[in-house]
C-alpha cells in the first residue's frame, strides 16, 4: 500500500565512535535504512543502544562520525526546522510561557507575524484536543496534557518529518495507551512522517508501518520488521495472534546477541 | 483589627523603650530612646539627606555592575562544562576568603573617594550572581539546548530565549544573596575609610559618642537595605512568577 512512496529519509552507514584513538567506543555501528514519505517508523532498541544519538543524528543535532543522512535526497548537516521537528522524551515546554505562547514559540523563532502565530497555534491545539488550555500554564497540565502541547508545537511549523525521542516513555501505562491512539489519529489526519524511539515492543508494532530493530554495544540494526496490521488500530488488536508472533520475531531479534532470552522477556513489554 | 492590634504592640514597644531611658535603666551611651532619635533627625536631617543620596548611588552602581558581570560571568561559565569545572571551584573558593581583608588594599588602588566604595561593593556582589547564574545553566536539561538547535534558534537566542529564562529561579536567588552583600560592602566600606554616606555617618557619630545619631544612621540603613530588598522582589515576580506558582501547587 506504501510501496510507491518516495524516500523522505536515508541513513546511509552511520557510525558514531566517541572516546580518543587509543580505546575508541563505537556506540553507532553502519546503520542504514530508509523512511517512506507518510509512513510511521519505529525504532526499537534496550535503553544505552545508542536510540537518542540516532535520532539526533537524523536531526542533525550532534556530529556524525561517518556516514550521511540524507533528507528529500539532500546531504542534512544542520538541523532543518522547516522540515523536521523533534520531540523529546520531556515535554520541554517553555514553563514562563502560557500554552498557546508555547505553541507559537518555534513560529516566533522563525519570525512569522504574531497575529498568524496566534491562528496557527489555536489551530494546533485544538488539534490535540486542547483549545481550552490555551492560557493555562505547563505546570497545570497533567504529563501527557504536556506532552500533547508538545505534539501541538511540533506540528505548528508544519514540518513534514517528526522525529519522537520516546515521547511516552515518562508517562503512566494508561496514559501512555491513550497518547498512542492520539498520535495516530493526528497522524492519520496530518500524514506526516513519523520516526518513533521507544524501548516498548508493544508501542513500537502497535504504532508502526515498519519497525527498525536495533541491538547494543555497538549499536546496530539487526533487523527491520514490517507490521502487517491493518488500520486503524485499536487496542484490541494487540491481543491479536498475529501481534503476538510479530512482536515475539521482534524480541528474538533484540535478545540474540544477549544469550538471555528467556520467557521471562517474551511476556514483558 | 488586626492593624489596631500591630500598631497597639508597636506603641507599647517604643513606650517601653522610652521608659528605659527616661529612667535610665541604661546609660546614655548605650541606647538612645526614640525621641532623642527623632530630635537628632530634626537637628541634621540635611546631612542624612547628603549622606542617602551618597549611599544610594554608590549602592545602585554597585548593584549594576555586580549583577550585570555576575550574571554574563556565570552564563559563559555555565555553558562550557570544562569552564565550569575549573572555574566554579575556583570562585567558591575566592567567595569564602573573608573579602573585609583584601579593603585596604581597595583604598590604596581606587582612592578614598567612591570609587574604592563601589569597587569593593560589586566584587562583594559580584560572586553568589555569577556562582548562582553558573550553576542555575548547567542544571538546565540538555533537551532544552538541543530543542533550541532543532527549532533552528542562534547560539544567542538559545542563551536568551531558553537557558537563561529556564535559570531565572537560580539566578534570582544568587541575586538576592548578592544585593545584600552589596548593600553591606558599601556601608562597611564607608565606615572603614571614606568621608560620605550614611556608614561615614555612623562611624563618626559612634567617635563622638553620639549615641543618637549612630542609631539613626542605623535606621537610615536599614530603610536602604529594605529599599532594595523591595527592588529585588519586583525582579523576582517579573521573572519568576511562574516557578512560585510550581511550587504553590
Amino acid at each position: 500500500m506504501s510501496s510507491v512512496q518516495p524516500i523522505v529519509i536515508e541513513a546511509r552507514g552511520l557510525h558514531k565512535v566517541y572516546g580518543v584513538k587509543q580505546a575508541p567506543i563505537v556506540a553507532l555501528n553502519d546503520i542504514s535504512f530508509t523512511v517512506e514519505e507518510g509512513s510511521f517508523v519505529s525504532l526499537v532498541g534496550p535503553s544505552g543502544c545508542g536510540k537518542s544519538t540516532l535520532l539526533q543524528m537524523l536531526a542533525g543535532l550532534v556530529p556524525i562520525t561517518t556516514g550521511e543522512v540524507l533528507v528529500d535526497g539532500v546531504v542534512l548537516r544542520q538541523p532543518a526546522p522547516e522540515k523536521i521537528s523533534v520531540m523529546f522524551q520531556d515535554a520541554t515546554l517553555l514553563p514562563w510561557k502560557r500554552v498557546a505562547e508555547n505553541v507559537e514559540f518555534p513560529l516566533e523563532i522563525r519570525g512569522m507575524r504574531a497575529t498568524e502565530r496566534r491562528d496557527r497555534a489555536a489551530e494546533m491545539l485544538s488539534l490535540v484536543g486542547l483549545a481550552d488550555f490555551a492560557q493555562r500554564y505547563p505546570h497545570e497540565l497533567s504529563g501527557g496534557m504536556r506532552q500533547r502541547v508538545s505534539i501541538a508545537r511540533a506540528l505548528a511549523p508544519d514540518p513534514r518529518i517528526m522525529l519522537m525521542d520516546e515521547p511516552f516513555g515518562a508517562l503512566d501505562e494508561q496514559t501512555r495507551i491513550k497518547m498512542g491512539h492520539e498520535l495516530l489519529r493526528i497522524w492519520e489526519k496530518t500524514r506526516k512522517t513519523i520516526f518513533f524511539i521507544t524501548h516498548s515492543l508493544t508501542e513500537a508494532l502497535f504504532l508502526a508501518d515498519v519497525v527498525l530493530v536495533m541491538s547494543h554495544r555497538p549499536g546496530q540494526i539487526v533487523g527491520t520488521i514490517k507490521a502487517d496490521l491493518p488500520r486503524p488500530r485499536t487496542y484490541e488488536i494487540i491481543g491479536s495472534a498475529a501481534f503476538g508472533v510479530t512482536r515475539n520475531r521482534i524480541w528474538k531479534l533484540i535478545s540474540q546477541d544477549d544469550g538471555d532470552a528467556g520467557s521471562e522477556g517474551m511476556a514483558s513489554l | 483589627m488586626r492593624a489596631l492590634r500591630r500598631g497597639l504592640i508597636i506603641v507599647v514597644i517604643l513606650g517601653a523603650w522610652e521608659a528605659v531611658r527616661r529612667f535610665n535603666l541604661v546609660g546614655p551611651l548605650l541606647l538612645a530612646s526614640p525621641t532623642e532619635i527623632i530630635d537628632a533627625l530634626v537637628k541634621s536631617w540635611f546631612d542624612y539627606v547628603i549622606a542617602l543620596r551618597l549611599t544610594a548611588f554608590e549602592i545602585a552602581v554597585a548593584l549594576a555592575f555586580a549583577w550585570t558581570l555576575g550574571i554574563a560571568t556565570g552564563t559563559i561559565a555555565g555553558l562550557r562544562p570544562f569552564l565550569a569545572a575549573t572555574t566554579g571551584p575556583l570562585l567558591s573558593s575566592l567567595f569564602a576568603v573573608p573579602l573585609i581583608s583584601w579593603y585596604p588594599l581597595f583604598m590604596v588602588w581606587f582612592g578614598l573617594g567612591i570609587n574604592s566604595k563601589i569597587a569593593y561593593a560589586i566584587v562583594s556582589g559580584f560572586f553568589p550572581v555569577a556562582i548562582n547564574t553558573m550553576n542555575g545553566i548547567r542544571a538546565v536539561d540538555r533537551q532544552y539546548f538541543l530543542l533550541g538547535k532543532a527549532l533552528g534558534c542562534s547560539r544567542r537566542q538559545i542563551v536568551f530565549r531558553i537557558l537563561l529564562p529556564m535559570a531565572m529561579p537560580t539566578i534570582v536567588s544568587g541575586l538576592r544573596i548578592g544585593t545584600a552583600l552589596v548593600v553591606i560592602g558599601v556601608i562597611v566600606a564607608e565606615m572603614l575609610g571614606s568621608l560620605g554616606g550614611i556608614g561615614y555617618l555612623i562611624s563618626y557619630y559612634r567617635s563622638i559618642y553620639a549615641t543618637p545619631h549612630v542609631y539613626l544612621g542605623i535606621l537610615f540603613a536599614l530603610g536602604v537595605a529594605l529599599v532594595a530588598n523591595g527592588g529585588l522582589g519586583l525582579v523576582e515576580r517579573r521573572f519568576t512568577h511562574w516557578r512560585v506558582m510550581q511550587i504553590q501547587q
